[in-house]
């Protein structure tokens, strides 16, 4: 669980300097001299990536929402089986990569094991209507649910943060404009629905931002072996 | 919390946005991103004035201030750095108006103009070289050509892992003849397919696979297009006898119609004589 006491406080102009205090154990650290990652960070793993590699199953195997759901468990309990985590080497890809490639590899044996006992070792394929018009390729799904995920949890951290620290009138006008789906209101607007200023609503937004960004940095160094494979992460998604 | 792609996108872009209060700047509009950083459009309020504000993660904070003390005509000018309340690293620079040399080629430009804005470049790089900073990431959408006619190299690398595919040379390690490979794949860029056999071999050269045989330094690599400019053979390529025949002819035109007018003159005098 993330520290919250630790995160950067409230910043008023210009705001302290420096980077974002670090409140999560990278997965190299949280490995550290044992063989096996601790429970913290399995969960960690889980939160972000359970999603994508259900996705990446459905669309890359064309599992119907049950088999994938249950493929999705048993990668995560093979995983943890196996010590898949804790044999990820960073010199050679990104936690995010090896994660998908492992997926890849244990849903393909899975599906190749499964047609084989089928009479006749057909392979039928479950239709699945949400993605055959999507022109996205499953690693392409993969990524895209990767960042989803990412920011969905990033978000649950900040509207947490925002509550411990009475700050739910920043959240309120920050979902109303960052989060609206669809026309988006302007600030006068917001400033009038809220009685503030509208350079409050300029502040507000910009604090908000800053710190969903810092609660995704976070997010991204509890799934990442070190400051190289973070800062690469943060390529991917900021890019 | 679902998020659909477009909240999703929207997210991305302004999380990623720079908070510059307490700062001279405003900012005004993203104007191009790439491995390094993003560069915005801002408003210095103080100097009235519109900067172009480049924002890097905070690891390339030491990098990022010795491009800064760059100071070269072919380099844009840092007025300042300064730190984000994220850590990030911010730095405003010239806003340069002018073309990508990508576009600034599509207007298809003389051969002469062509190797002017490379020499430019050619210029910036061993400047920069000199003082132990490399590009890692030369390619054309990285310069700029100023409505003066002056160039600018932008974007200098600081990544430890960068390159334009195109662009980018088959070196596992990226250092000065990394750079040299580049200076040749924009100098093959820039040529039409008829263009002098001397420069395509120049270009050819900086681009060896083998580190050790292109050109050790950009100004040897300038040198060469000097040479060719100037009429003169270049190292790249050993040009067949024909081809320095009629280069030494052409070079010395003046010379050769004048030694050909004064034999004709004693010829005809010759002639003469025995009339």
């Amino acid at each position: 669980m993330l520290k919250r006491s630790a995160l950067d406080p409230d910043t008023t102009m210009g705001g302290p300097h420096g980077q974002f205090p670090s409140t999560q154990l990278s997965l190299l650290e949280a490995a550290g001299s044992g063989d096996t990652l601790p429970n913290e960070a399995l969960e960690r793993v889980s939160a972000l990536y359970w999603k994508p590699v259900y996705r990446f199953i459905r669309v890359k195997f064309r599992k119907n929402n049950e088999d994938a759901k249950d493929l999705t468990q048993s990668f995560f309990a093979a995983a943890l089986q196996r010590d898949l985590f804790a044999r990820f080497d960073p010199a050679k890809a990104s936690f995010r990569t090896y994660l998908r490639m492992a997926v890849e590899r244990f849903a393909a044996s899975q599906h190749a094991s499964a047609s084989r006992q089928k009479r006749g070792g057909g392979v039928e394929f479950e239709p699945v209507e949400e993605y055959v018009a999507a022109a996205e390729s499953p690693e392409e799904v993969f990524e895209r649910e990767w960042q989803r995920q990412l920011f969905a949890l990033a978000l649950d951290d900040l509207r947490a943060h925002c509550e411990a620290r009475g700050k739910q009138l920043q959240f309120e006008i920050f979902e109303a404009y960052d989060l609206a789906d669809g026309d988006r209101p302007s600030y006068a607007e917001l400033a009038a629905r809220h009685g503030v200023a509208e350079a409050a609503v300029t502040n507000y937004l910009a604090w908000a931002r800053r710190m969903l960004r810092q609660f995704v940095t976070e997010r991204l160094r509890g799934v990442t072996a070190g400051e190289r494979d973070l800062r690469g992460e943060m390529r991917r998604v900021w890019s | 919390m679902e998020l659909n792609d477009a909240v999703l996108d929207h997210l991305r872009r302004v999380a990623a946005l720079p908070d510059l209060t307490g700062t001279r700047y405003e900012l005004e509009s993203e104007i191009g991103r790439g491995g390094m950083g993003v560069v915005y459009a801002a408003r210095d309020r103080q100097l009235d004035r519109r900067v172009a504000l480049k924002v890097v993660d905070s690891a390339l904070a030491g990098e990022a201030r010795l491009i800064a003390r760059l100071e070269h005509p072919g380099i844009v000018p840092i007025y300042e750095t300064g730190t984000l309340p994220d850590g990030r690293v911010f730095y405003a620079m010239k806003l340069v108006a002018g073309a990508r040399l990508d576009h600034y080629m599509a207007g298809a430009p003389s051969l002469g103009e062509r190797l002017r804005v490379l020499r430019r470049i050619g210029e910036a790089l061993s400047f920069a070289h000199a003082r132990g900073v490399i590009h890692r990431d030369l390619k054309p959408q990285n310069v700029m050509v100023g409505g003066f006619g002056e160039i600018y190299v932008m974007d200098w690398g600081v990544e430890a892992v960068a390159g334009t595919p195109a662009f980018r040379g088959p070196d596992a390690h990226l250092d000065r003849l990394s750079d040299i490979y580049s200076l040749g794949a924009m100098l093959q860029f820039m040529l039409a397919d008829s263009a002098p056999r001397a420069l395509l071999a120049i270009a050819a050269k900086a681009m060896r696979e083998d580190p050790a045989a292109r050109y050790p330094d950009a100004p040897a690599f300038l040198a060469d297009i000097e040479r060719f400019q100037e009429g003169l053979g270049v190292e790249a390529w050993s040009e067949p006898i024909w081809h320095r025949l009629r280069r030494f002819t052409s070079r010395n035109a003046v010379l050769l119609w004048l030694l050909a007018a004064y034999a004709g003159v004693k010829f005809l005098l010759f002639f003469l004589k025995i009339l």
